[in-house]
């Protein structure tokens, strides 16, 4: 860990004696575990590790970055020449900065911090976990419509070093978890994928093989198979306007699009315009505007236990913490970094600036971003709701406008609201909507009992793209007036 | 250091493979560098000077059982990362179970040489500044805010097994891309970009001219109904369309798997006759990697040919199991994915713009769209906006800017609505990954279903 931040630090002194004004080094080693089997087979069973570092600088109010693998010999030679690199960027871009750059507050914390876990799951034997898969696809055997039956596990286990010219000094090491089964059937001129507990190769935790041991996988393989095979046969969700229940595992990309992205501060002053757009949540709503009913609380948490950007710190060296992003439906704050946060007025930052590995320079991610609870069991809400809506659950297909206003998304599945319960099963609800209406139309949202996170492993942002890691936690809630749309 | 040469990589993943204990071993290595420059109106926002070397490796071990296969990747050449993963693969292979699937790697193969352009390799950031600085000045004389990026770089891949296969090849690439938009990123905006395999080839103050007029044009839309419109979608809005195709589509495993739009078609002349789509990593007009993951040789594949269905991609194991040629579009493997198209290009027509929109009555021009994504891949049918000028075009004139809109729709069924086809061809990236080579397309009764506000 010391030879490690002691590079660190070197590559700061490098970057300073180069001419930097302030200069940052971060060495990330990246392990990681990917385990699929498909129809009976060993589909994918990969083993990455990364090991480098990345150093960035301000100088004359510009940032410069460089990166490098790190190797067995001549480290310290790396060092140099990776902060001579960043620094030499810096001074050669000079001349185009209109607007000299600078960094809120001053952020020379020494900590450490690492995820708690029960079993790390780089320690438990790879024939145990390819049992636990095969028995998990063995599951959804049984149905001749199946025509791709797939389970998948997935660890991570990131080290990091972070050293700062303002006396940053900082180790973690982040694990998570995830995994999950899904079955393709094909009948009827029609193809249905069903996954459990969620798409995107299931759900991921921060933590250790517990996780993947609790899904319980091979438990629910029969009633992904059988939900699949009669996805091709089911009605067509009907277009029209209509209530919406939307299950946790859809609920959670709702809250990653439509409020996660648009907090962003840097697409709110155009800075992602280039590729991954602007927001429509400017500044001048922050704090007045009606974001959502007042049954809407969300909450940006790095801190929370199990989030998939839970951590000490981000990658400004700033520590972890929460924050309401709206509060009883009135929107009250942004996800910034260092560069961003004096813009409003703000002296720190909320600490949400991270990179993709040690390749990438940091920008400003969504956190672990939740909706809060509400009181209803999901029993009580069907029992409230009018026949005809529609409870719909886990992402299919999710796509929204630049500036975050304009949505539609499919769901895998969806069932018929008839009679205080789930009645007739539908096939690729599809609903479109623009973000403020949607959630003023959202009247009540289920306990803490059906609350949980959902892992998000794959949000891409920045340019050239990075792909990051977070949590949204959310329990089923209700939408009234939601148009649903033929797909 | 930058990019591995051809010696470098060739004796590290022949090392590699002399190393392993395993009874058939390959080793593949990418590297990569680049030198990028994110921009606004505040100056360089971003910038990066970076390298990196994947090195992956895969093995077999024939127990007596069957052929137990693993493998694991390092991200480094350095001999203490590269052995332990060749460790770790070996561990993964020893507990895997036998896999009756596996045939034997292939062996030698001749594939074209590729080398990249060094002037683009060590393109620096002082020239990439004097581009920021043009597009950052052109934006602020008509009052409009920047946004955009500029990266040259190299790509070298090279495939190295235990059957005697071993081959080698690299690749340059320079891009320069701006949207411009009005200062409230409400009133209008416009995208223009250019990608290349050379820095010579780029013209970074035509990109700048193209982006700031489309964005001037666009100042004042208006909103319009959604409906069915004739479309003249410019090769970006193309490149979202195709990368789909490439995705979920043109693969031989979509199409056993049940989940392609070549299901039932293959064979059939259902779409139009000016599409022609072929993947072909030797065009010339933005030539690619010669070989797959796999270090199998990539074919020209006839995908589309004039409206006809023709054919699908395959790898290695693919190509054994259906009894057709390897046509070399493997993934790194082991792959649950399948084989995927790398280099598609869409054959140009014989109408400029200009001609393309003089042929519409009423309808609309599309730079860009953003944020598509797939609902259902037996028909192809995407969602998407519009984004960064957006046109009516009447009476054979474009005449007024108008707002964004969603569009739903199979893409089965616009591909058999093409009227006209452009004659010039550009290289086009789509939002979230991927290049095509494409013209402009024109297409009757395109589906749009829902505004924006902006």
């Amino acid at each position: 860990m010391t030879d490690m931040l002691n590079l660190a630090q070197q590559a700061v002194e490098h970057a300073l004696q180069a001419g930097a004004d302030y200069a940052d080094a971060r060495i990330v080693h990246l392990r990681r575990e990917e385990l699929i089997v498909k129809n009976g087979r060993l589909a994918q069973a990969s083993s990455p590790e990364e090991f480098g570092i990345g150093v960035r600088v301000m100088q004359g109010g510009c940032f410069g970055f460089a990166a490098a693998p790190i190797s067995s010999n001549g480290r310290e030679g790396l060092a140099r020449d990776v902060a001579h690199k960043a620094s030499r960027t810096a001074a050669e871009l000079g001349s185009a900065v209109v607007e000299p750059t600078r960094l809120a507050g001053s952020e020379g914390h020494v900590g450490e911090y690492t995820t708690p876990i029960e079993v790390d799951p780089f320690a438990v034997p790879i024939a145990e976990k390819l049992e636990t898969l095969r028995e998990a696809e063995a599951s959804l055997e049984g149905a001749s419509e199946v025509v791709v039956r797939k389970a998948s596990a997935s660890s991570r286990r990131e080290e990091q070093w972070q050293a700062s010219s303002e006396g940053a000094a900082i180790h973690q090491v982040l694990v998570r978890c995830g995994a999950g089964i899904a079955a393709t059937a094909a009948a009827n001129g029609r193809v249905e994928t069903r996954s459990a507990p969620a798409s995107f190769g299931g759900n991921y935790l921060a933590g250790g093989w517990e996780h993947v041991t609790e899904l319980k996988l091979a438990e629910q393989g029969a009633r992904v198979r059988d939900e699949a095979v009669a996805l091709c046969s089911a009605d067509a969700c009907p277009p029209g306007k209509r209530t919406l229940i939307l299950g946790g595992s859809q609920l959670m990309l709702q809250i990653h699009e439509s409020v996660g992205h648009p907090n962003e501060l840097d697409r709110v002053y155009g800075h992602e315009v280039d590729l991954a757009g602007s927001s429509f949540a400017t500044t001048e709503k922050l704090g007045a505007y009606t974001y959502g009913s007042e049954h809407v609380n969300l909450v940006a948490d790095s801190t929370v236990h199990g989030g998939l950007d839970t951590r000490g710190y981000d990658d400004e060296c700033v520590p972890s913490g929460t924050w309401h992003v709206v509060k009883d439906g009135r929107f009250n704050g942004y996800h910034t970094s260092r560069e961003w946060a004096h813009r409003i007025g703000e002296g720190r930052s909320r600490g949400t600036s991270r990179a993709e590995g040690w390749f990438n320079p940091p920008i400003i991610r969504i956190t672990n971003l939740s909706l809060m609870p509400g009181t209803w069991t999901l029993e009580e809400l069907l029992a409230d709701t009018e026949d005809g809506a529609v409870f719909a659950d886990t992402v299919k297909m999710w796509s929204i406008d630049q500036r975050r206003l304009n949505f539609q998304f499919t769901c895998e599945i969806g069932w018929e609201v008839q009679g205080g319960k789930l009645g007739r099963m539908l096939r690729s609800p599809t609903y479109q909507g623009t973000t403020p209406e949607f959630w003023a139309g959202c009247d009540a949202i289920c306990n803490a009992d059906h609350w949980q996170l959902w892992g998000v492993p794959n949000c891409g942002k920045g340019n050239p793209m990075q792909v990051a890691e977070m949590s949204h936690g959310a329990a089923p809630a209700r939408f009234r007036g939601v148009t649903f749309v033929d797909a | 250091m930058g990019i591995l040469s051809r010696e470098q990589a060739l004796e590290i993943a022949r090392g590699l493979v002399d190393t392993s204990t395993a009874d058939e071993t390959e080793v593949v290595i990418e590297s990569q560098a680049d030198r990028f420059v994110r921009f606004a109106a505040t100056g360089p926002t971003q910038s990066a000077d970076r390298e990196r070397h994947f090195v992956s490796i895969r093995v077999r071990i024939d127990s007596g059982e069957g052929k137990r296969e693993g493998a694991a990747t390092c991200d480094g050449v350095d001999t203490a990362l590269t052995a332990g993963a060749l460790e770790r693969a070996v561990e993964l292979a020893r507990h895997a179970p036998p896999n009756p699937d596996l045939i034997p790697l292939g062996g030698p193969v001749d594939v074209e040489d590729r080398r990249p352009d060094e002037a683009t390799l060590e393109h620096g950031f002082e020239p990439k500044a004097d581009w920021v600085r043009t597009a950052v000045e052109a934006c602020e004389r008509e009052d409009l805010l920047p946004a955009g990026l500029t990266q040259t770089g190299g790509y070298a891949r090279a495939v190295v097994n235990s059957a005697g296969r071993q081959v080698y090849a690299a690749q340059s690439r320079a891009s320069f891309a701006l949207t411009a938009s009005t200062p409230d990123l409400v009133g209008g905006a416009g995208f223009a970009d250019q990608i290349a395999a050379t820095v010579a080839e780029l013209d970074p103050d035509e990109v700048i001219r193209r982006a700031v007029l489309k964005a001037d044009r666009s100042r004042g839309a208006e909103a319009i109904d959604a409906g069915e419109y004739t479309v003249v979608l410019e090769p970006a809005a193309v490149s979202a369309m195709l990368l789909f195709a490439g995705y979920k589509g043109f693969g031989c495993q979509d199409v056993e798997e049940q989940s392609s739009f070549l299901c039932g078609r293959l064979g059939e002349r259902c779409l139009s006759e000016g599409l022609t789509i072929v993947d072909d990593a030797s065009n010339d007009f933005y030539p690619g990697i010669p070989f797959d993951y796999e270090g199998s040789p990539k074919v020209r594949v006839d995908l589309i040919d004039r409206g006809l269905v023709k054919g699908m991609v395959t790898d290695h194991a693919w190509s054994r199991k259906l009894g057709v040629p390897n046509t070399g579009h493997g993934r790194m493997q082991p792959s649950p994915g399948g084989p995927t198209t790398s280099n598609l290009c869409v054959a140009a027509g014989d109408q400029s713009l200009d001609e393309l929109i003089a042929g519409v009555e009423r309808g609309l021009l599309v730079t860009q769209f953003h944020y598509t994504n797939l609902i259902n891949p037996r028909e192809l049918t995407l969602t998407g906006m519009t984004r960064n000028g957006t046109f009516l075009i009447e009476n054979g004139k474009v005449t007024r800017p108008v707002k964004n809109l969603r569009f739903t729709m199979s893409m089965t069924k616009a591909w058999s609505q093409i009227t006209g086809v452009g004659n010039e061809l550009h290289v086009a990236g789509a939002l979230f990954d991927g290049e095509v080579v494409t013209p402009a397309l024109r297409i009757d009764g395109f589906r749009f279903t829902s505004t924006t506000a902006f």
